[in-house]
């Protein structure tokens, strides 16, 4: 054989070899999936290099197989694997005969004959259901379908007993295994078999492997030495340029150090001792645990050698003895040695120790958070009353009207006179200081309110009672006074009357029959308006509002003492009026229904803005004298201040009644406020109002007055300030008006 | 004395008086536990005087109403330091002499006049009791409230007085009142028009030769008493009265009188306008505006003011010394201010429990005055002790305001709500009484 012929040789066996690889492969198929891939790329490999003359493994174990498969052929004592492999024939052997054609030797191989001992591959697998899981058919008949679309029925299976008689009976059941595809025993090929003897021996699986073949001598020896070089092809340039990449490596280096990434004489960071806090605590979120509570410490009476006075007595320790261990105060009886060394051992120790333990586990332990703040810290910072003085602080003196409820008074604009009205219709004229009545008016029906002109140049009041409104001058007036008041209640010409009739008739008394004890001026109010409860003057004087219980209109009425004139300001207002106001300096003018405020531009005939006070029934109403601020009591005790430059919100909602608030009233001077309410008090506050928009008003609570008696549910009913001095008149229901002074 | 003490803690006491009856100088060991009686009898015996005379004790501006030791013990004085007291004669328990019950409230009281008393009511009345309790005469000159009086000093030849009264009808009155039970009269001589206020008292000096008005419209006037012969101030006409006012002309008019001059100064309510009891030309005012003004009424002018903090003031005297002034004012004191200082600097207050309306000082003493307060309590004070009352007493049953207290010749006539009444007080008061 020439060297190519054997070359050509060489190199057709692997091809063979693989061919059988394959066979024998897809002989283990059931068995082993993983060894298929690898044999795919052994093959792929082989595709590969097959210009090349690489080391085939399997190049020479044909022979050297063969010669062992002679060998084996000649004893074949064991082995039966590989003399079944013999039996079998897998690998069909070729013959090498001489080509009557060519005339040069060929190999033949044998015919396949296409039946099912030829190759497995071919075996008529009669279950065609494919690779399924095979446990869809658990609950069926059949176990899958064959190639004609026939139903494969299950075969029978034995139960354990037949298992184990198969064993007995068939040795083949030994070298069978469950076959899912047609669910039924199958006795193994002598190939699986021997894969399984091989793995048990944990030899190569592979019969074909052999670790120790010999080497085949390809470069070596005669005639085999590569003078040339393997390719002429000329040395690529690149062999002599720089390199790209590792230029781009390097500059990236260098751009670090330049960067200060890279710190080149950097020191090494000395190997330093690390130290490991292993005792300190780790930091959890877990709230460290509880420290026990400590025992308690022993007493006097614990001590070995106590004083006499703490030994018991006989009858003490009996009564200790006889008492259940619960109810004892303590457990144990103080006893007496003479010395240390006398004390005998301690037989409550275990006891003792048992108990603290259960204490320790059985009692929850639990952190309470307690917020460490002083209730002080939370109080704002408010000046102390007496640094605000003066402010009313006592009663002075009471006036009373007897039997009946002192509804409302009025302080006229000096200061030194009162005037108040009861229920009975007396209003009664008496002097500030002293108490003195000095004139008294009696009236048909209930005096609703009083008010005094605010004018200084004239001096009157006006009473309103039911419908009716009466316009009064005092006594002892000066001349000059009482002639202006006179001549402007009681006019010489009357002023012509206004265009569109008004429902209010004005009437002055006759100058013949008209004394001082009537009044002097009468203003009707239409049928049904019901009492005034609210009488109050513009500052200038020249009006006055009234508000009627009773009536359509909202009962307001705006009174012109010059024109001898009235009319309703509003044609329809929503809600019932409870109160009205004049602005202090501008013409505006409050309303109060019962939950809202209003305010009016009457001049320009405008709602200018609707407060909110978030009562549900105003019972009062004052205006500071600035004009900016609004002070608003309701009967649900509350009591708001609304800075009107702000917001239609209160400022401030302050609720120190305990009832109803029945009237407030600002100092015209002093910055003070008073509330009056139905618990009987009367609350003086301090209220400071700044200038500077930018601060806000200081409310400080001076005093609570007491003074006047519940009768009836009700307390005190009104409030008035003194003019140019801190004094305060209420009237209450007790029929008293009191004075506090300062 | 010292070494006749009982044995017990004794306290070293030197004693001092303003009274006609001084120890000597000397140191006394007084028993700790001695009282105002062991003092008292202490001093009368070692002064062995024939009549009895009660002393109170003053230990540093305080009366002493306990023992010496629980005196200091409270006060934290050491035993052993030397304690200066001073010991005044002792004010006799106030007895109640008699009640003269008014229809109205009286407003002001005048013991001025030896055995008789004059009372100003809020019915528009002067009346004059005398010490028999008999309603001697009764005026009605005034058609309003009274609201102050005070007798003129002046020597009328027939046992007549000139008495001013002051009114809330905007004027004031000099009436002439003839006193005795058979020919007893009034008068009615000139009416001064000034205020456009309710005036709120009228004093006069001295010698009677000028009145002060205070008024509430903060004017103070001055007037002399001559009566004039002819209206000084035309009559203001009401315009729808006329014809009723013509009726009145027929009858006697008093001559209607214009200030001599008008002291303007206070800006609020002037509560009482006083003269000096010995300096013609000084005037005092002290009003609601808080101050204590004084006048120099000849150039009119206000020559020192004293400011106190938010005191509206009631009412006022001067001392007799005229060096203090003693004003009761609505926050519940009378305090003490000093006129030559000028200024307001520590003043002594007398606490009261309501609102003192009045005050007066005793005739006889430099140091005693009385107040009379809402509460109906008339309280009797010594100067040098301003903690305590010396003594109180309450008129009327229940509660009656007090409105005007004169304290002369031992009697003090208390004004109010209740009428009058007439108390017993005063070192002199067993003689006249």
């Amino acid at each position: 054989m020439t060297a190519t012929e054997e070359h050509r040789r060489k190199r057709k066996q692997p091809v063979k070899d693989d061919a059988t690889d394959g066979v024998f492969h897809k002989a283990v198929d059931m068995v082993m999936h993983s060894d298929e891939e690898g044999g795919s790329i052994a093959s792929d490999t082989d595709d590969a290099v097959d210009e090349f003359p690489g080391i085939d493994v399997h190049s020479d174990t044909d022979e050297d197989d063969s010669d062992f498969e002679d060998d084996d052929e000649a004893d074949e004592a064991e082995e039966v694997l590989q003399s079944s492999d013999e039996d079998n024939h897998i690998f069909p052997k070729a013959k090498t005969i001489i080509s009557d054609i060519t005339g040069q030797p060929k190999r033949v191989y044998p015919e396949i004959e296409p039946e099912y001992d030829s190759d497995s591959s071919t075996e008529d697998a009669p279950n065609r259901v494919g690779n399924v899981p095979m446990h869809w058919y658990d609950d069926l008949p059949h176990v899958g379908y064959d190639i004609d679309g026939k139903k494969v029925l299950r075969p029978a299976r034995g139960d354990e007993l037949d298992k184990f008689l198969l064993t007995v009976e068939d040795l083949s059941s030994w070298t069978s295994a469950f076959d899912k595809n047609t669910q039924m025993d199958k006795p193994l090929t002598t190939e699986e078999l021997d894969i399984i003897r091989r793995l048990h021996a944990n030899e190569v699986p592979d019969a074909e492997y052999d670790p120790y073949e010999p080497m085949t001598e390809w470069f070596t020896g005669k005639g085999k030495e590569e003078i040339m070089p393997l390719s002429a092809a000329p040395e690529p340039k690149r062999r002599w340029i720089p390199s790209k990449w590792e230029k781009q490596k390097v500059m990236k280096i260098v751009r670090a150090i330049r960067q200060g990434r890279i710190v080149p004489s950097k020191p090494k960071a000395t190997a330093q001792q690390q130290f490991y806090p292993i005792w300190s605590e780790a930091s959890t979120s877990h709230a460290p645990p509880l420290p026990a509570p400590k025992p308690k410490l022993p007493t006097n009476s614990e001590s070995y050698n106590p004083p006499e006075e703490y030994l018991p007595t006989e009858a003490e320790r009996k009564d200790w003895e006889s008492m259940d261990f619960e109810d004892r105060e303590r457990d144990y009886l103080p006893q007496k040695y003479s010395a240390l060394r006398l004390v005998p051992g301690y037989d409550r120790f275990i006891k003792e120790r048992f108990n603290r333990q259960l204490d320790l586990y059985l009692a929850p332990r639990v952190q309470r958070v307690k917020l460490n703040i002083d209730p002080q810290s939370l109080i704002p910072k408010l000046p102390s009353p007496s640094s605000l003085r003066p402010f009313p602080i006592y009663k002075s003196l009471t006036f009373l009207h007897n039997d009946s409820l002192a509804r409302c008074l009025s302080v006229s604009p000096d200061g030194a006179w009162v005037i108040s009205g009861d229920d009975n219709g007396v209003v009664c004229l008496w002097e500030v200081t002293v108490g003195r009545e000095v004139k008294r008016w009696k009236f048909s029906s209930k005096v609703g309110a009083v008010e005094w002109c605010p004018r200084t140049d004239v001096s009157y009041f006006v009473v309103g009672i039911e419908e009716t409104i009466h316009f009064v001058i005092p006594p002892n007036l000066s001349p000059s006074v009482y002639n202006l008041t006179y001549k402007l209640l009681a006019p010489a010409t009357l002023p012509s009357p206004p265009d569109v009739p008004s429902a209010v008739k004005w009437t002055t008394a006759p100058s013949s029959s008209w004394s001082i004890n009537l009044p002097i001026l009468t203003v009707q109010l239409p049928q049904t308006s019901g009492l005034p409860k609210q009488l109050v003057w513009h500052r200038r004087g020249d009006y006055i509002a009234s508000v009627s219980s009773g009536s359509n209109l909202g009962g307001v009425w705006i009174h012109q003492v010059t024109r001898r004139h009235s009319q309703a300001p509003f044609k329809k207002i929503r809600g019932s009026v409870q109160l009205v106001l004049f602005h202090p300096l501008k013409p505006h003018f409050f309303v109060a229904t019962q939950q809202y405020i209003r305010i009016y531009n009457l001049s320009e005939q405008l709602l200018l803005k609707t407060l909110v006070p978030g009562i549900k029934w105003i019972s009062s109403m004052d205006v500071h004298p600035s004009g900016d601020h609004v002070i608003i009591g309701g009967y649900d005790r509350k009591l708001c201040w609304f800075d009107l430059e702000l917001s239609d919100k209160p400022y401030k909602v302050l609720r120190y009644h305990t009832r109803a608030i029945r009237s407030l009233h600002f100092h015209p001077a002093y910055p003070l406020f008073a509330s009056a309410s139905d618990d009987g008090t009367i609350q003086i506050f301090h209220a400071r109002v700044y200038n500077d928009l930018m601060t806000d008003p200081l409310i400080v609570p001076l005093k609570i007055l007491r003074g006047h008696q519940v009768k009836d549910g009700l307390g005190a009913l009104q409030v008035k300030w003194c003019n140019h001095h801190p004094w305060l008149l209420s009237g209450g229901a007790d029929g008293a008006i009191n004075m506090w002074c300062s | 004395m010292a070494s006749s003490s009982s044995s017990g803690p004794s306290v070293p006491v030197v004693f001092t008086t303003q009274t006609p009856y001084p120890l000597p100088t000397q140191k006394f060991m007084i028993p700790a536990t001695w009282r105002r009686f062991h003092l008292s009898q202490l001093i009368n015996k070692a002064l062995s005087l024939s009549i009895p005379v009660p002393f109170d004790f003053l230990v540093k501006k305080e009366v002493l109403a306990s023992s010496l030791g629980e005196w200091c013990a409270e006060n934290g004085v050491a035993e052993e330091e030397t304690l200066e007291i001073e010991y005044i004669e002792s004010l006799l328990p106030p007895e109640k002499m008699s009640d003269l019950p008014h229809e109205d409230w009286v407003s002001s009281v005048s013991c001025e006049l030896q055995g008789y008393f004059l009372t100003g009511s809020y019915d528009g009345a002067v009346r004059a009791f005398d010490y028999s309790q008999k309603l001697d005469t009764a005026c009605p000159i005034h058609s309003a409230p009274i609201s102050s009086i005070c007798v003129v000093p002046v020597n009328e030849d027939d046992g007549s007085h000139l008495v001013a009264s002051a009114s809330h009808d905007l004027t004031a009155q000099l009436t002439r009142i003839t006193l005795g039970a058979e020919t007893s009269r009034s008068q009615l001589l000139a009416t001064l028009h000034l205020h456009t206020s309710p005036l709120a008292s009228i004093a006069s000096n001295s010698t009677g030769s000028h009145l002060l008005t205070a008024s509430w419209d903060g004017l103070v006037g001055l007037w002399d008493t001559k009566i004039p012969t002819s209206d000084e101030v035309p009559e203001e006409t009401i315009d729808h009265e006329r014809k009723k006012r013509r009726k009145l002309d027929a009858t006697a008019k008093p001559k209607r009188k214009a200030p001599q001059a008008v002291l303007k100064s206070h800006t609020l309510r002037v509560s009482r306008a006083l003269f000096s009891d010995n300096d013609s030309k000084t005037a005092y005012s002290c009003g609601f505006d808080s101050t204590v003004r004084i006048w120099d009424i000849e150039n009119e002018i206000c020559t020192q003011t004293i400011t106190a903090s938010e005191k509206p003031f009631l009412d006022m005297i001067i001392t007799s010394d005229g060096n203090t002034a003693l004003a009761a004012s609505t926050d519940r004191t009378v305090s003490l201010y000093d006129l030559r200082a000028g200024v307001v600097s520590n003043t002594l207050s007398f606490l009261h429990p309501a609102t003192p309306s009045c005050v007066a000082k005793a005739s006889s003493s430099l140091h005693q005055i009385v107040s009379g307060a809402y509460d109906g309590v008339v309280r009797m004070w010594d100067l040098r002790s301003t903690k305590d009352a010396l003594t109180s007493f309450k008129a009327w049953e229940g509660k009656k305001k007090v409105l005007g207290v004169d304290w002369k010749r031992g009697l003090v006539g208390v004004g109010g709500e209740g009428g009058l009444e007439v108390w017993k007080a005063g070192e002199d008061g067993s003689k006249s009484g």
